[in-house]
């Protein structure tokens, strides 16, 4: 490992704790008195200054010790947990983000920090008088009447926490961990024992200190005093599984008055060459429940190779393909057996890869409660933002770019949708608006749904702006009925908000939302109630890159239409066809069901040498419109791996992508939203 | 580029593919070919332009072809045996070219490059780097990325 490797490691992990911060000060909010809580964003500060520091990351580590600073009175309880004080420390956390994604795009730090220092440190000064006073009346041991603890190394702060430590039947420990003479990167070596030893206790000191500790500046070895509950020979062979020490030695210390002079010097040793390899020890779970225990088996991945890997099952399934077609055509039996099985083995291969490739929504919906507390103040909103099924899964490149649409989706929720507490109260109904935001699974889509209970959108207004805006002409708007007519607000230019403020209304977001969700190969839609709320829906396909498609051939060529926008296959003669005003329909089971002839669409040169007497019509739909195509045959369904055109030819929106067919040809996928 | 004279680049020199578009031969550097196909079966692509020749498969990667002749509007002669696709890769897509015939690779002193003669057959200029003269052969050399600029092609689909 070199420190790139470390980098990569340090991005991750900072930015899952500043995730981790994110939700602890949220909930802090909403609970200043939980101490579990102050205990979590302490240890996460804690964290990434540790961190921040061995990377070099000085901006960072000199935030968080100022954070730690703040956060340390307010868990001891000599600072109250006051909205100023919450409100301080996001402004911490937005800086922090902006920093880690400074370091991740390669930009150097230049955010300026100091004003924020500064109220970090006013915080501290101005609560210096009113915590003195709080700690003389609330004091229950002076140091002074501390009892003597075994080593000289503790001031007096530490010994105090180990009385209080120990009061509580925790065990201190004194670790000396030696390093390997040949160890190149002590300091994230220290960082690590640092850690594997912080998710069993607490650690109150190092020696040297943790600052030299985290810049290397230490011979081999260095100590650790921790406060833990945990096992002496569990903490060793925890430290041990670190790579490169050498040796663990353990001391208990006592703190018994009696025993100042004689240590207990019962000290476990583990030697790493005898030891080859490190027994697995019970995982005993003694943190005290605001510990986030993350001992779940993973591993990270870089997502190109996860693509390669998309990519090369892809071919597999290919080749598979065109290995049926060569059994079907030289009557090979025995082949199509073998072939079953290499069947099944790739389906299980492809669902495998498909599953490694799909991410919790949790990733996503995780910003959004910050998001909805900072859009709610803004705009004097009053707003219980509720999350279910933020586990369903979804494809990673899904998860990448549903982001957008959602926020638009929320802000427009909070804006237009609840509508302020003064609004409310008139409607009857509570100050408080409630949105929902839900995620499940169904069949083998997902939908996600944004619900307000806010005053639901009337079609009237709707129609009426849609007119004045050239939206819809008046014609149209004759005919449309009420479901139609909310469908409007997804149309290009179309804006009903009253005044257009920094949140919504500028006209462009619903389009470009539906937009993003058609080119992710899903659909949104509206419910809708005067006076009781609405919900936009989105479906989105559980993955994107193989898909279930119909293959249908024009003369010589053959496209490919995704299954998910067919309804049926049907046959029929040709003088089913009917014309109303010019357009040909059919009558499907009594319904007008209008027809496109696919070659007229594609210019597909007819194929005149036969004059067939039935035709067939796939019947697709894309939202709430539906249409037959008539093509020349249909060849089979056929799962295909979508590939892309390549930039060149992006701008041909009729194609969802290419795929290759089990012969080595190359078919075009419709993309049905586009050709309707 | 049409300053390239000889006190800079004296001595050095440009590798070329050399391929032929009807009667004229062209140069394309050897730093942005991949490689080079023998023709193979395309599928079309519907309402792209007719110079867009359609998609091929290469290898699992679904790229365009591009009919360099009819880009140029130069006469539609059929393809035959000698026809070939050579796949350039540009910026970061790959893109094949339809040629007549891919006729040798060379090496060029850049002294002996001319800048486009004002006036010169079909070929909008902006597409050519300069003229190679080799003994007495005219090389035009193409600026690939001229060529398959997006935002053009957009323009004239």
């Amino acid at each position: 490992m070199d420190m790139s490797d470390y980098m990569s490691m340090f991005l991750d992990e900072s930015r899952e704790n500043l995730q981790n911060l994110n939700q602890c000060l949220l909930d802090l909010e909403k609970n200043p008195n939980n101490l579990a809580l102050l205990d979590e964003i302490f240890r996460v500060a804690h964290t990434l200054k540790g961190m921040s520091a061995t990377m070099g990351f000085t901006t960072v580590a000199e935030l968080t010790h100022e954070m730690e600073n703040v956060l340390d009175k307010l868990r001891k309880g000599e600072m109250p947990v006051v909205p100023d004080v919450v409100d301080i420390l996001f402004q911490c956390l937005d800086t922090l983000e902006t920093l880690i994604t400074n370091i991740t795009n390669g930009v150097e730090d230049s955010i300026d920090t100091s004003a924020l220092i500064k109220k970090l440190r006013s915080m501290l000064s101005m609560d210096a008088t009113r915590a003195e006073v709080a700690s003389s009346l609330a004091e229950p041991l002076t140091t002074e009447e501390e009892p003597f603890l075994l080593t000289d190394e503790l001031n007096e702060f530490e010994k105090e926490v180990i009385t209080q430590a120990r009061g509580k039947g925790f065990q201190i420990y004194r670790i000396v961990v030696s390093l390997e003479e040949e160890c190149l990167l002590k300091a994230a070596r220290a960082f690590m024992v640092f850690r594997e030893l912080e998710e069993q206790g607490e650690v109150i000191k190092t020696i040297p200190e943790v600052k030299e500790l985290e810049e290397g500046e230490f011979q081999k070895d260095f100590q650790i005093y921790l406060v833990t509950k945990a096992d002496q020979q569990e903490l060793v062979q925890r430290v041990i599984t670190v790579s490169e020490v050498e040796t663990v030695d353990i001391v208990e210390l006592l703190l018994d008055k009696s025993a100042t002079q004689s240590v207990t010097e019962n000290a476990v040793e583990i030697d790493k060459t005898k030891q080859t390899k490190p027994q697995p020890v019970a995982q005993v779970n003694n943190n005290n429940g605001n510990h986030k225990n993350k001992l779940s088996q993973t591993v990270r991945v870089d997502i190109e190779r996860l693509d390669n890997l998309m990519n090369l099952v892809g071919e597999l399934v290919i080749n598979r393909t065109r290995l049926e077609q060569i059994g079907l055509k030289h009557g090979l039996n025995d082949l199509g057996e073998t072939l079953e099985q290499v069947g099944r083995i790739t389906t299980d291969l492809q669902n495998l890869v498909m599953k490694v490739r799909m991410v919790p929504i949790e990733q996503v919906f995780n910003r959004f409660p910050r998001m909805i507390r900072d859009l709610a103040k803004e705009l004097g909103r009053e707003i219980n933002l509720v999350i279910e099924g933020e586990e369903t899964e979804l494809d990673r490149t899904v998860i990448d770019e549903i982001g957008d649409p959602l926020v638009h989706l929320l802000r427009n929720a909070v804006d237009h949708g609840v509508g302020s507490p003064e609004e409310r109260e008139k409607m009857g109904k509570s100050r408080v608006g409630t949105v929902k935001l839900l995620a499940y699974p169904e069949g083998n889509q997902v939908v996600i749904r944004v619900d307000d209970d806010g005053k639901g959108i009337n079609p009237e207004i709707i129609l009426k702006k849609a007119l004045e805006k050239g939206v819809i002409t008046e014609k149209e708007a004759e005919k449309m009925e009420a479901q139609d007519i909310v469908m409007l607000v997804f149309k290009p230019g179309f804006s009903t908000a009253e005044k257009v403020t920094d949140v919504s209304g500028r006209g462009v977001g619903m389009d470009v939302v539906r937009t993003k969700i058609e080119s992710l190969g899903g659909n949104i839609s509206v419910q809708t109630k005067v006076g009781e709320g609405s919900s936009f829906i989105i479906r989105l396909p559980l993955t994107l890159a193989i898909i279930q498609a119909l293959l249908v051939g024009m003369s010589k060529e053959i496209y490919a239409i995704p299954l998910s926008s067919i309804e049926e296959t049907i046959s029929l003669a040709q003088e089913d066809i009917k014309t109303i005003q010019d357009k040909e329909v059919i009558l499907l089971r009594g319904n007008v069901l209008p027809v496109l002839r696919l070659s007229e669409i594609l210019q597909v040169e007819a194929d005149s040498a036969e004059e067939e007497q039935d035709l067939y019509v796939v019947v697709v739909k894309t939202g709430q419109r539906r249409a037959g195509l008539i093509v020349d045959k249909l060849i089979g369904q056929q799962e295909v791996v979508i590939k892309s055109l390549g930039k060149l030819l992006n701008g041909y929106r009729q194609f969802a992508g290419a795929t290759i067919l089990g012969d080595g040809r190359v078919a075009l996928i419709l993309d049905i939203t586009f050709l309707l | 580029m049409a300053e390239i004279k000889e006190e800079v680049n004296n001595g050095e020199e440009l590798q070329l593919v050399i391929f032929k578009l009807d009667q004229e031969e062209y140069g394309v550097e050897i730093t942005q070919v991949q490689e080079i196909i023998r023709m193979m079966e395309t599928t079309r692509v519907p309402k792209a332009p007719s110079y867009i020749k359609g998609v091929i498969n290469l290898r699992g990667k679904v790229i365009p072809v591009i009919d360099l002749k009819k880009r140029f509007g130069l006469c539609d002669c059929a393809l035959d045996e000698q026809s070939r696709i050579i796949v350039v890769e540009v910026d970061d897509f790959t893109v094949g070219i339809v040629v007549d015939c891919v006729a040798e690779v060379l090496r060029i002193g850049t002294n002996s490059i001319e800048p486009t003669p004002p006036v010169f057959s079909d070929l909008s200029e902006e597409y050519i780097k300069g003229v190679g003269k080799l003994e007495n052969r005219l090389l035009i050399l193409l600026d690939i990325n001229k060529i398959l600029d997006i935002e053009e092609l957009e323009k004239a689909g």
